[in-house]
């Protein structure tokens, strides 16, 4: 068994187990969430309504000026509920603003977006000129796409995941929905845990897996060893449901409580908003 | 009018028609017993319990619950469903079962506001029942994020929220520290002396005296092999070291050998 395989398989396994981990934590332990902070104290149902009305007002407003401000706001707002800056700009300005800036990319240019030249090259004998409009619109979109991920983003880090699916009753959907949905999250932390024992266990027993192909057994094992345990435990779980009086219909806690610290948030939100409108639309 | 609560006439019980797990049972519980099942691993205490509680039904011989015979289509009224569910709660051996929801209040919670009790007075014994078992600062808890000890109390809990007529614990102790186990044995026996009939699975034979005054042993055959009240089978040796209630210890005193029995759990 030469040296460097036995280093690639474990590799793959530790980088596998490390990615579990981080999902394990990043999303499904909802540490956020957990938090102290400013969005975390709001009723999620204002909360959502009012990072709604944000999101409305900035894709009606047309200039990047304003739209640039919401995201300054949005900035405070996630220093304000204990994210780390870092962490915040990490999920909202590198990904999606440069994927949205590869589909932008071409329009800055005069073949697709006609305007005053701002500045010519010749690259490979290609003639490109950037026109003004052209910068202006990728800008404008670049902020938007920004400030939208950011809103949604806001949403979702200062809220768990079962609070969030509560608020979707507002638009009717049922809580049977509500419950499995919410139950799925949770088992799905039981199992990356699950799955992690298992690892650390059949290391503790086997050593180090070092033959790929044996690993390869161990990992299909495994699969076919936690579907089987997965569905013992689905039988389980319906059998402690029905034994504390689940008869086909949930029935659950409502229990978001609207404080007036949520009313203020939501009247100077629509402020905002009504402000920021009122200087793109009118002014 | 008797007071007996659960009759159970030769009952057997096989997992998927292969797997034995009871091989006629016979058991008579009566309205504020404390009964406790003892017993290897394996030996069926679990699925005892499973079946006390109207889970999964026998295979063959008979069970009556509260004078009416048990059957597997019993509770498919909501309302038979639900008598029932008021009068008997379980607290399971897992715990990681027992609490779904996302959050502790709503676990505790749900029991009650499945059988249709106001959400006010949920909320009440929400507060009261936190006190009561010291967990007011887990309410807003995930319970899969809990330790051990925390989950089981949560998991009591949420039984105790419904606050049936007939508890079962299926190993209340296993894997807590003396001072939590304390909490539980206090638990059990108040609520006994409240009226409460309360049976428990478990290994643990120090709890026995003061969580029983009936006493099963289950033996490897998947049936009852002694009951009686629990001085008569604590003090039977032979009977417990048969049934890997106990072992037995060989260690050295100033060079002599000694051999004695002891408890799982006593200290050497
Ligand atoms: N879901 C299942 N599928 C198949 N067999 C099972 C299942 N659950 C239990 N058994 C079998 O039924 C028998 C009794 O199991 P049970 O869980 O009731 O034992 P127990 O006395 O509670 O054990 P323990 O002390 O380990 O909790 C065992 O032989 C076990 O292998
Ligand atoms: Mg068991």
């Amino acid at each position: 068994m030469s040296k460097t395989l036995h280093k690639r398989s474990d590799f793959i396994k530790r980088s596998m187990l490390s990615a579990l981990v981080f999902l394990k934590d990043a999303t499904l332990s909802e540490e956020y969430a957990n938090r102290k902070g400013f969005l975390q104290s709001l009723d999620p149902r204002i909360k959502t309504i009012s990072l709604l009305a944000f999101l409305v007002t900035m894709i009606s407003l047309k200039s990047a000026v304003l739209i640039g401000t919401l995201y300054g706001f949005c900035l405070i707002l996630a220093f304000s509920s204990s994210i780390p800056i870092r962490h915040f700009l990490g999920r909202t300005l590198f990904f999606i603003p440069f994927f949205s800036l590869c589909i932008v990319l071409p329009t800055l240019f005069s073949t697709v977006t006609p305007g005053d030249p701002v500045c010519s090259f010749n690259v490979l004998g290609i003639n490109g000129t950037l026109t003004r409009p052209g910068i202006d619109g990728a800008l404008l979109f670049v902020v938007r796409i920004a400030t939208s991920v950011s809103l949604v983003v806001l949403l979702s880090l200062t809220t768990r995941h079962s609070e969030l699916l509560k608020v979707l009753r507002i638009f009717g959907i049922p809580y049977i929905f509500v419950l499995t949905v919410s139950m799925c999250y949770r088992y799905l932390y039981i199992f990356a845990t699950m799955v992690e024992n298992i690892f650390t266990a059949v290391k503790s027993r086997v050593g180090v897996v070092s033959h790929h192909r044996h690993g390869q057994n161990v990992v299909a094992w495994n699969i076919a060893n936690t579907w089987n345990r997965t569905t013992q435990m689905s039988e389980e779980v319906y059998m402690a449901m029905l034994s504390r009086g689940y008869t086909g219909e949930p029935r659950l806690l409502s229990q978001f409580y609207a404080t007036p610290k949520d009313w203020v948030w939501l009247l100077s939100s629509l402020i905002i908003c009504a402000g920021l409108f009122y200087s793109g639309h009118i002014l | 009018m008797s007071n007996i609560i659960f009759e159970l006439k030769d009952v057997h019980y096989s997992y998927m028609g292969k797997f034995p797990a009871l091989c006629g049972i016979d058991m008579t519980i009566r309205s504020g017993e404390k009964i406790a099942v003892i017993g290897a691993n394996g030996t069926g205490k679990s699925t005892l319990l499973q079946l006390l509680d109207g889970l999964i039904f026998p295979d063959q011989g008979n069970m009556t619950a509260f004078g009416e015979r048990l059957l597997e289509h019993s509770h498919d009224d909501e309302k038979a469903a639900h008598r029932f569910r008021k009068r008997v709660g379980l607290v399971f051996q897992n715990a990681d079962i027992q609490l779904f929801c996302p959050s502790v209040r709503e676990d505790i919670a749900f029991g009650p506001l499945q059988l249709g009790v106001a959400e006010k007075e949920v909320k009440r014994r929400i507060l009261e029942i936190a006190q009561v078992l010291d967990i007011q600062h887990l309410l807003d808890r995930v319970p899969h994020q809990l330790s051990i000890g925390e989950k089981r109390r949560v998991a009591i809990a949420s039984v105790l929220a419904i606050d049936p007529d007939v508890y079962l614990f299926d190993e209340p102790t296993a894997g807590l520290d003396p001072l939590t186990v304390r909490h539980i044995i206090d638990f059990i026996v108040t609520a006994n002396q409240r009226g409460k009939t309360i049976i428990t699975a478990t290994h643990d034979l120090h709890i026995i005296g003061e969580i029983a005054d009936t006493v099963y042993v289950f033996g490897r055959n998947k049936r009852i092999v002694s009951g009686g009240s629990s001085e008569s089978v604590l003090n039977d040796n032979p009977l417990l070291e048969l049934n890997n209630l106990i072992h037995i210890h060989r260690h050295q005193h100033d060079g002599q050998e000694h051999v004695h029995k002891h408890l799982p759990l006593e200290e050497h």
